[in-house]
């Protein structure tokens, strides 16, 4: 007996220190899960005759606190707006060689330059999408309820119909931003009393929800457990193909609300003590490619800053205002801001205040 | 062997068996959650993570945090919440887990193995697929949701969600936490003598008498263990509200883990943590100090029944 | 009177199995589902258990899930067996505290705490941080169990052993550890149990390279946990239950429980 302990044992610990140690390049990529195709993947290792080593993180919460416990050996990461806010702020990226990035004329201008970032010093675009409404389309018509506008889940008169049928995001950001567009304010707005308001106008709604829920709310919308949520658009352009290939009797479809939205765009960024910048830059122009950038938003619906990508872009992706929003629209959507401490701490409260049942 | 050698090959007993866990944990454990502890004494970082110790020649320490924690009574409302439901999940895992603990320890030793592994066997299934799986079991149009709505119906009782619940959520962390009982359970249930038992029928015990005079007493060990690995873990949960929970069923483990991530404010974030272990500790501590007094101990037990 | 209660017993007992597996059931079930989500049942296929077979990531992930659990139990089963030892023998409040507040603490502040120092101490981050990090907090576990299995035993059999001339060592390994070995085992489960599902200090702990399967398939949770990662459970599963079935054929007493010297 002791003799196969001490055996099995050992195999263990052998099979921990036996790290593979091929001499090829490595390219460490912190990445979304399913946020890059794999054949972009493929075709990036042939072209930089280097390994590709994923892994993953699904929030940018996650992201910013491993890097803030002082996390390293990253290449690349792909935080939204708000992070790489953050991340500059906090002075934890590199300046990017623009030398080394000629592609980067083919993105949209309307996603340079933006004000946490100008000149794009440290980031450049990579995918984006917007937080608005999904519904089943059937259910909403038998309903009679409006799909264009976020009073469909702020107000009772509205969420009577839909009561446990809908869904939030478990998100503070997000749907404070999303109470506080409907109200009439900016996404960020940091007005103490326009913050009340938005509290009191969640909390009006709250009985009617039937869960705040950023993870699972997806399936429960594509079987029909669930008729109306707050979410992302990419997650709900996959409910509907996942619904379609289950062949359900309706259709989940994206609702713009006209008093507009949250714009998320994910940026690629090179943390200060990426072990091979150089091979960052590579990937990120590689990336700025029109035909490369163009088989995520192909894959799972997301938004594309890329022109250049444009031709290589589904025609259906492409006609979809909540993914291709038109210029009406785009100008109502804003990108989040990070906020102070007190800010932060103050919205904590108030967010565990509604989550407490206050 | 003379004395002076027993005795130094006792003390070097003494060091070799608490010395490697005492060490190991203080390595691992200690040092690093006593960062932690300094950090609820400091300033979050504007940006994440912590603001430098040290600003302009000045320690920056503060009791900002713990303010904080004493002077906002929800924290401590939804302390008491969570408290709540992890003594719950405790009181339902004992029940479910006592009578399998019991079957499995008298059980033929051919099979007990067996039905050992059987117990922990779906644990080794990820987490997420077994919390979906319950949200398939409780989802509205599933048998069990049509029954009890029907039966309520019937009533005339408006239908209630089972998904999106605390009902999903007391069933989910009774689910995930039933190994934890039935192991301790079964490792004391399996060397109770069965002697014992037989004796007290012959004595005129009934099933019921036997069971709480004999067993139960002499099982206060396991019953203890099994509780202190269900109810302390439960305490700091957050997964399962996150999954499954409605909207107001938000417990102490989702404050404190959207300090550290959405609010990024690590010194409270420590605070509330360091307040939760505390808690946890002082009532396992009062649990163990109350049994010991009342209870007695299992040896006492015995002699009653002989 | 002994039938009756025989009954009573099975049927509590079957409640709960019942209640253990109906969801495992579904899992293994879903594998073969037709369907990316884990909602609904639409039809039966066994591509799932296809494109586990290519997906190099996920079984990767799988091995080193299992060699970090493997290592992990058998660590904090040393470690925790001489800690619910010395917590029965000689007990202190500073053992207590160091093996309880583990369990206690949430699993976030830990996390954060190795990862910020291991970055102190420069060390690596990988696989080996993330073992270090599983056995602190699984030893508690152990501990709790053996300690329990300890309370209300008889020293007598101790005493003689010593009287008879044995050292401390050959009494422990002679007479304490077979007396305590379901203890042992019940932890060492256990702490495999927690070692391989263990998401958030995992999270914190990994390296840049580092991959385990709760760490992939939690990164799944914003798109799809596809019936892939029911496939991988079910699998993962199997080949345990194999491994210990094997193992304890090839020395029959590493499972089975001491009767002791009666």
């Amino acid at each position: 007996m002791k003799k196969l302990l001490w055996l099995s044992a050992a195999f263990a610990v052998c099979a921990l220190f036996a790290a593979p140690v091929f001499a090829k390049d490595e390219f460490h990529l912190y990445n979304w899960n399913n946020y890059i195709a794999p054949e972009t993947v493929k075709r990036f290792e042939d072209f930089c005759k280097c390994t590709v080593v994923q892994t993953y993180y699904s929030s940018n919460e996650e992201l910013l606190a491993k890097l803030a416990a002082g996390a390293k050996g990253y290449d690349m990461l792909v935080p939204t707006t708000n992070a790489v806010d953050a991340l500059i702020k906090g002075k934890r990226l590199q300046p990017l060689d623009h030398s080394q990035l000629p592609n980067l004329k083919n993105i949209d201008p309307r996603y340079l330059n933006t004000p946490f970032d100008p000149g794009n010093k440290y980031s450049v675009p990579y995918a984006m999408s917007t937080t608005i409404i999904g519904y089943n389309d059937v259910k909403m018509k038998e309903l009679g309820l409006p799909t264009d506008t976020w009073a469909v889940i702020f107000e009772p008169k509205y969420l009577e119909k839909v009561k446990g049928r809908i869904t939030v995001l478990d998100d503070e950001n997000e749907l404070f931003a999303a109470a506080l567009k409907y109200l009439g304010y900016s996404v960020n707005d940091v007005d103490e009393k326009h913050w009340k308001e938005a509290q009191a106008l969640i909390n009006k709604a709250k009985p009617y929800w039937a869960a705040f829920n950023a993870s699972s709310y997806i399936k429960e919308l594509t079987v029909g457990n669930i008729w109306l949520v707050h979410g992302y658009s990419n997650d709900i352009f996959q409910a509907n193909l996942d619904a379609q290939a289950a062949k359900r009797p309706f259709h989940l479809v994206q609702g713009m609300p006209k008093e507009g939205a949250v714009l998320a765009v994910d940026n690629m960024v090179i943390p200060k003590d990426a072990p091979r910048p150089d091979l960052a830059l590579k990937f990120m122009n590689f990336m700025l490619e029109g035909k490369n950038s163009s088989e995520l938003t192909n894959l799972i619906g997301s938004g594309n800053p890329n022109l250049d990508a444009v031709k290589y872009i589904k025609p259906e992706i492409l006609k979809n205002p909540a993914i291709f929003p038109t210029k009406e629209v785009a100008a109502r959507l804003e990108q989040l801001k990070d906020l102070t401490v007190a800010q932060r701490r103050l919205r904590s409260r108030m967010w565990t205040e509604i989550k407490a049942g206050h | 062997m003379s004395s002076a050698t027993a005795r130094r090959s006792a003390r070097l007993g003494r060091w070799l068996v608490s010395g490697p866990p005492v060490l190991y944990l203080f390595v691992f454990f200690a040092v690093p959650t006593l960062i932690m502890v300094l950090a609820s004494f400091r300033t979050p970082g504007e940006f994440g993570g912590l603001a430098p110790l040290v600003e302009d020649g000045k320690l920056d320490l503060n009791l900002e945090s713990y303010a904080r924690f004493f002077s906002e009574a929800i924290y401590a409302e939804i302390f008491l919440k969570s408290v709540w439901y992890a003594l719950a999940t405790t009181f339902f895992c004992l029940a479910l887990a006592y009578p399998l603990a019991a079957l499995i320890a008298r059980s033929p030793k051919r099979y007990r193995d067996l039905l050992l592994l059987l117990v922990i066997l779906p644990f080794w299934s990820n987490f997420l697929i077994r919390i979906y799986a319950w949200m398939i079991i409780l989802g509205p149009n599933a048998a069990l949701a049509r029954t009890v709505n029907g039966i309520l119906r019937w009533f005339g009782h408006e239908p209630v969600p089972l998904l999106f619940s605390s009902f999903a959520v007391l069933v989910c962390l009774v689910y995930v936490s039933l190994p934890f009982m039935v192991l301790p359970l079964y490792a004391n249930l399996e060397k109770h003598d069965q002697a014992l038992l037989d004796a007290a029928q012959d004595l005129g015990a009934n099933a019921w008498q036997r069971f709480w005079r004999i067993t139960f007493p002499l099982s206060l060990p396991g019953v203890f263990a099994g509780s202190a690995l269900v109810f302390i873990p439960a305490l700091g949960i957050f997964a399962i509200p996150d999954i499954l929970g409605g909207p107001e069923d938000s417990l102490i483990g989702n404050v404190i883990k959207q300090q550290f991530l959405e609010t990024r404010d690590w010194p409270f974030g420590s605070v509330l943590s360091i307040v939760l272990t505390v808690a946890a500790l002082a009532i396992a501590g009062f649990a163990a100090w109350v049994a010991r007094r009342n209870l007695g101990t299992p040896s006492s037990a015995r002699k009653v029944s002989a | 009177m002994r039938s009756k209660r025989g009954i009573t017993l099975w049927i509590a007992a079957g409640a709960g199995y019942a209640f253990l597996y109906v969801p495992l059931i579904i899992v293994i079930v879903y594998s073969f589902n037709n369907s990316r989500l884990n909602a609904e049942w639409v039809g039966f296929t066994l591509n799932w258990y296809d494109t586990l077979f290519h997906d190099q990531n996920m079984i990767f992930a799988a091995g080193n899930s299992l060699a970090i659990a493997l290592t992990a139990s058998f660590v904090s089963t040393v470690l925790g067996t001489a800690a619910g030892v010395a917590m029965y023998r000689y007990p202190t409040k500073l053992l207590s505290v160091l093996v309880l507040a583990p369990i206690a603490i949430p699993e976030i502040l830990m996390g954060v705490s190795l990862l910020i120092f291991f970055v102190l101490l420069n060390f690596t981050l990988g696989l080996v941080s993330v073992a270090l990090a599983h056995i602190a907090f699984c030893i508690g576990f152990v501990a709790i169990v053996v300690r329990a299995r300890l309370a209300g035993m008889d020293e007598s059999l101790t005493e003689a052993a010593r009287d008879c001339g044995a050292s401390p060592w050959q009494t422990f390994r002679y007479i304490t550890l077979p007396l305590i070995m379901p203890g042992v085992i019940a932890g060492a489960l256990m702490a495999f149990t927690l070692s391989i599902d263990d998401f958030v200090i995992t999270f914190f702990t990994a390296g840049a390279g580092t991959v385990t399967l709760p760490l992939q398939i939690y990164s799944m949770i914003k798109i799809a946990v596809t019936p892939e990662v029911n496939a991988v459970s079910s699998l993962l599963m199997l080949l345990t239950l194999a491994l210990i079935i094997i193992a304890s054929r090839v020395s029959p007493t590493i499972l089975r429980s001491q009767e002791g010297l009666s």
